[in-house]
């Protein structure tokens, strides 16, 4: 494939093969980085979780084999907190899903040009707040004593007393609804936008041709729209499941290292193994990280194979 | 019955827009609003305050010590880890449209691998020992390194559906008037990927101006702290952080990004349909 000269006039004397690859100059900066923080940074975590490392100690590593992934797999901490992040991702991936496709088909057919701008434009208004500060309005929101939330439940309202108003970051069977709830808010304009780029991309004679034949509303929405808007969804679904399993900063910020929450995930307590407790335990820490990684992917490679594109073949 | 039926469709369909047009808007404005009240109407509780006080911005920035250094750090942060990003995502992404370049399918396959992949709660032990050893831990300057990679695969296959849209016939054309790669880059592409490279300056402020785990983990000092993580460890109520000055602090930090774009919506949505929603 590289031995093939390009249509244009070659000049240059040099062999086609040595000017192909100096076209890989434009790729260096982005290769440093990805190696140098992202590639490397994932092997040696690997290498790690092979070993006995411990940051504080000083000393070199040790080889101890698998080890380290027999003990977390006996850990109740690994267990519940690998069960509680599975528990999130059930909760917030239907909404995630939902709302937008909801939303992106009325927007879709908006005709006034002002409003369907405005639309969009405030429905992006989360997408540019960085994650962290969703999360410290919504701590804000939740808040036993001034949150808004809770003052229109219980004085506004009236569902509640004061005494018994609900405590949205502090009872552990509110708080994963509690961050659902955010999450949808924060994504909820970002992926309608992908399911909007998926309507445009439907040719609008396919709907007047289902009318014609007598299609009901629902008909065409079940069979059109929803039918051309699968990949989209699938590689959605795929990829916030990604995101949900391996939720990290909210749980951080909203719960911290309380264990009795549920926000207290493998992810938090590879975090407090890796740089809070004891001789930080980095190595014992990897190999949590590698393990749900793997559950991760597994499940990955499933969806992708439960979605994977039937028309083709 | 065709006549009457229509309507009540558009009805329900703005009725459910506006409803979560207000969703989306009503916590923004509440923070806004908490954020120019009295302290004793921000303890009530009470959604519309009786008096309104406007000093908490003035108070935020230049009553608590160390926070214009903090808001000076995110900037600086922010700037380097954009600047980056950009440069090494269209860079590769030209070299992965335009350019016979060996390995391309994969480049473009590991990136996107990446996306499925918890790759920032992996690499982050490591990073911790590779900012140790070149000194950079607790630095601000530090930061900016692992910063690029956050949305760098991300940014590299937008970058790449940008440059699909862009005929390749230019690209021949160019060459044959006698510019090498990099000027083709630099003088027939540059002009025609603006809009594309809104998204990406866009997406990559937020993530950059918000990253809270590497910020706390790679930092100690305060000096040396991003604003994003001193506001999200402020666990608000009293002193200098109680909730309006908190709110106060808070609008400071999001509004920027809201009123930028706002007012780049136009190049932005024109670049979504450019290609940029690759992914």
């Amino acid at each position: 494939m590289t031995a093939i000269p390009s249509s244009a006039s070659n000049t240059r004397q040099r062999p086609a093969w040595l000017q192909h690859w100096s076209n890989w100059l434009f790729l260096i900066p982005a290769t440093i980085f990805f190696v140098g923080y992202m590639i490397y940074p994932i092997f040696r975590t690997g290498w790690l979780s092979f070993t006995d490392y411990r940051y504080l100690r000083q000393g070199p590593a040790n080889f101890v084999g698998l080890q380290n992934y027999t003990y977390a797999l006996a850990d109740p901490l690994v267990q519940t907190g690998l069960i509680r992040a599975a528990q999130f991702t059930l909760v917030f991936l239907p909404g995630m899903i939902a709302f937008p496709l909801l939303l992106a088909v009325c927007v879709d057919r908006v005709q006034n040009r002002f409003l369907s701008t405005f639309y969009r434009v405030v429905l992006l208004i989360p997408a540019v707040i960085p994650g962290p500060m969703i999360f410290v309005l919504w701590r804000l929101m939740y808040n036993y004593e001034i949150g808004p939330i809770n003052h229109i439940l219980v004085d506004i309202l009236g569902i509640y007393t004061r005494a018994d108003a609900p405590q949205w970051v502090g009872n552990p069977n509110l708080v994963i609804p509690a961050v659902a709830i955010f999450e949808w808010w924060w994504g909820l304009g970002y992926h309608t936008m992908f399911f909007l780029a998926g309507l445009a991309a439907i040719p609008k004679d396919f709907y007047e041709a289902a009318r014609i034949d007598g299609a009901s509303e629902w008909q065409v929405f079940w069979n059109i729209t929803l039918a051309r808007l699968r990949p989209i969804m699938a590689i959605l679904i795929v990829l916030r499941f990604g995101t949900a399993m391996a939720v990290i900063d909210e749980y951080l910020i909203f719960g911290g290292f309380n264990r009795a929450l549920p926000t207290y995930t493998w992810t938090v307590y590879m975090y407090e193994l890796a740089f809070q407790i004891g001789d930080w335990l980095q190595g014992y820490a990897s190999a949590i990280g590698w393990l749900g990684a793997l559950g991760m992917l597994t499940i990955t490679a499933f969806l992708l194979w439960l979605f994977r594109n039937r028309d083709n073949d | 019955m065709k006549r009457i039926k229509l309507p009540v469709g558009t009805l329900v369909r703005h009725l459910i827009i506006n409803f979560f047009v207000l969703i989306i808007l009503l916590p923004i404005a509440w923070v806004l609003l908490l954020s120019v009240e009295s302290l004793p109407d921000a303890y009530s509780g009470n959604l519309w305050p009786e008096t309104f006080d406007f000093t908490h911005y003035t108070y935020v920035l230049t009553k608590i010590p160390g926070l214009p250094q903090n808001l000076s750090n995110s900037l600086l942060v922010t700037f380097g880890s954009v600047v980056l990003t950009c440069v090494c995502a269209v860079m590769a992404g030209y070299a992965l449209t335009h350019l016979r370049t060996p390995g391309k399918s994969l480049v473009i396959g590991l990136c996107t691998a990446t996306l499925f992949f918890p790759t920032r709660l992996l690499s982050l032990i490591p990073i911790y020992e590779i900012q140790r050893s070149l000194g950079l831990l607790n630095s601000i300057w530090g930061l900016i390194l692992p910063y690029v990679t956050l949305n760098l695969a991300l940014s590299i296959l937008t970058m790449r559906g940008i440059f699909e849209q862009i005929p390749g016939e230019l690209v021949e054309a160019s060459r044959m008037d006698g510019c090498n790669a990099w000027q083709t880059l630099m003088q027939v592409m540059m002009p025609l990927i603006t809009n594309g490279l809104v998204v990406l300056i866009i997406i990559n402020f937020v993530s950059a101006w918000g990253e809270y785990l590497f910020a706390s983990t790679l930092t100690n000092d305060s000096s040396q702290r991003t604003l994003i993580v001193v506001l999200a460890r402020a666990f608000g109520g009293v002193g200098a952080f109680s909730y309006p000055r908190l709110g106060a602090a808070y609008a400071m930090v999001i509004f920027p990004g809201v009123i930028a774009f706002a007012l780049a919506q136009r190049l932005y949505f024109k670049g979504l349909t450019e290609g940029a929603i690759k992914l």
